[in-house]
């Protein structure tokens, strides 16, 4: 296919074949056209509160997100994100409850609150990685397992109604301050910077790509594979917590359906961010860009007054594209 | 006969009630390239895979300079000075070269950020390239993935890998299958190399001629039990097949 293109510039040529086949370049200018395209269709939506309110859906979609882009880069996928973001927040709920009917103070209150989304989270990691390790499950049943049964505790946990009555201080952590960006969000940008460094620039990233992309390969340059796997489902784990915890501090109270069908779009969001689910391919900029895209159409949508169930069919258009594009890309370059 | 670098004696291998080994003994000395031949099925393979700490065999020894090992995992071989080209490849494809060559003792950056568990990428693609050169094996450059390298530049970053780490024994399963006649030599004159430099090299391959123009010594395989073990000058083609098969008797 090569040989019909005049090279003019054969330097110019090659590095614009980069970039347009770089993915998170790709994202960033159909989400550029997105913005502009809403903004089109109703002027509204190229606002600061808007952009806040894109911003606030964006924070745990994201979490969840780069959780999800470890275990997929990693060969492995995790369907337990959604049901452990749910399963925290409640959990955490209940101890915040508790705590501010005793009286205690609301920052200590919301440091517990954290701290329990953390070990809710770190604990359900743990067992996904045990199921995997030792019970020798795949991964996606390992993690179906554990989407049922936390999914499940959360709705016994509470019979289904949000848990309130933590201190009234949570919701006003949610306001946007700096510009369209809230606390959470900034920790949740902050987070993603360190995960995107460990990722691409530490050995856990490395020895992530490499189980991915080759496991015998990696288990036979002496790398330890189970405790990989522990790391990456208990990081997963880990930032499904923490959005439980973002969920709270957004909507005041922890409930039990919050974190339902986030793991679908997590990994819409990685998938469109260019990973593949066969391993070891993915970066996290094309992550962040996947769920940005996703959080966009959503709020696009309901302000251009669009019903807002037409975002799924959006969303399965945008993975059916990604993917395809993916595909093409790589037949190209076998170019037998 | 006691100058034996890496040996095992007796060792079985049993997956359930198939037995894969059975009673296999076996040596290398530095500086000597012992081939390791058998058809499917012989064992080679198993054999492979205990002499490299991926299997334990069901019993007998292994033996590294005269002291008796036991590999729980690869990575007690490796840190022992044993370095193994599978014959399933050994490469992560999407990682680059350099990557590869330092999969599993990544050198870290100085100070806190290494602490910290942050790679230092560049010092390891400047090593990688020089080590691939020192044991003759260019390649175009450590930040390719090796899924961008044809199957001998692949072939030949894995070898350049074990040949570079190995300080004691190199095991090259296959090495030179799915190769061209110009790279398959290439692969013989790093085994000569390695053995120059006083490491012991095993060899398993089907391609005799290979195994009859570079090795030493040449031990057959058949149904999981050493049925020759012999210098290479007292083998031509025609019996080592024969031996091989089970057509000229043990």
């Amino acid at each position: 296919m090569a040989a019909s293109a005049p090279a003019a510039h054969p330097k110019t040529a090659s590095r614009l074949r980069e970039l347009v086949s770089n993915q998170t370049f790709v994202l960033f200018l159909v989400w550029i056209a997105m913005v502009v395209f809403f903004t089109a269709a109703n002027h509204i939506f190229f606002s600061s509160d808007v952009a806040g309110n894109i911003l606030a859906d964006w924070g745990p979609l994201m979490l969840v997100a780069t959780a999800e882009t470890f275990v997929i880069i990693s060969g492995g996928i995790d369907l337990s994100v959604g049901a452990i973001t749910g399963l925290s927040g409640v959990v955490a709920a209940f101890a915040m409850q508790d705590m501010t009917t005793a009286g205690q103070g609301a920052t200590l209150t919301l440091i517990v609150g954290l701290l329990v989304c953390i070990g809710v989270g770190l604990l359900v990691g743990l067992i996904n990685s045990l199921l995997i390790n030792y019970a020798r499950l795949v991964p996606f049943i390992a993690t179906l397992v554990t989407l049922g049964a936390g999914e499940g505790l959360s709705i016994v946990f509470t019979g289904g109604a949000p848990i309130g009555g933590g201190p009234p201080q949570a919701i006003s952590l949610s306001v946007p301050w700096l510009g369209p960006f809230s606390t959470p969000v900034l920790v949740v940008v902050a987070i993603t910077i360190v995960c995107w460094l460990y990722l691409h620039k530490a050995k856990f990233g490395r020895y992530t790509y490499a189980f991915g992309s080759n496991s015998f390969a990696t288990r036979a340059a002496g790398i330890s594979t189970k405790k990989q796997i522990t790391k990456i489902y208990m990081l997963s784990g880990l930032l499904s917590g923490l959005a439980g915890m973002f969920f709270y501090l957004r909507l005041g109270s922890g409930a039990p359906t919050t974190g339902a069908g986030l793991e679908l779009d997590a990994i819409a969001a990685v998938v469109i961010g260019g990973a593949a689910l066969s391993g070891g391919v993915g970066r996290l900029s094309g992550t962040i860009m996947g769920a940005l895209i996703l959080t966009t159409v959503t709020s696009g949508l309901i302000i251009i007054g669009v019903a807002p169930n037409w975002k799924q069919v959006v969303v399965a258009v945008l993975i059916a594209l990604a993917v395809s594009i993916q595909a093409l890309r790589r037949g190209e370059g076998k170019a037998s | 006969m006691t100058d034996a670098l890496y040996e095992v004696r007796n060792i079985s291998k049993n997956y359930g009630a198939v037995t894969a080994l059975d009673n296999v003994s076996m040596k290398v000395r530095a500086g000597e390239i012992v081939g390791l031949v058998g058809d499917n099925g012989a064992g080679k393979s198993t054999l492979v895979k205990c002499l490299s700490g991926v299997h334990q065999p069901s019993s007998g020894e292994i033996l590294l300079d005269g002291q008796e090992r036991h590999w729980r995992s690869p990575h007690d071989a490796i840190q022992a000075g044993i370095e193994t080209l599978y014959q399933e490849s050994g490469l992560a494809p999407q990682l680059s070269v350099g990557a590869n060559v330092f999969l599993g003792r990544e050198e870290m950056k100085p100070g806190i950020l290494g602490k910290l568990g942050f790679l230092a990428q560049k010092s390891m693609d400047a090593r990688a390239h020089a080590d691939l050169e020192r044991v003759g094996i260019a390649v175009p450059s450590s930040n390719r993935s090796i899924a961008q390298l044809s199957g001998g530049q692949r072939q030949a970053v894995a070898i350049g890998r074990a040949v570079a780490w190995a300080s004691k024994i190199i095991i090259l399963d296959e090495p030179t299958n799915h190769l061209g006649a110009r790279q398959a030599g290439e692969v013989l004159h790093v085994m000569r190399a390695a053995r120059d430099q006083g490491l012991g090299v095993i060899f398993i391959s089907h391609t005799l001629p290979h195994v009859l123009e570079v090795t030493d010594r040449i031990v057959v395989l058949r149904l999981g039990r050493v049925v020759k073990d012999a210098p290479t000058s007292t083998f031509d083609q025609e019996s080592l097949l024969g031996t091989i098969t089970g057509l000229i008797a043990d």
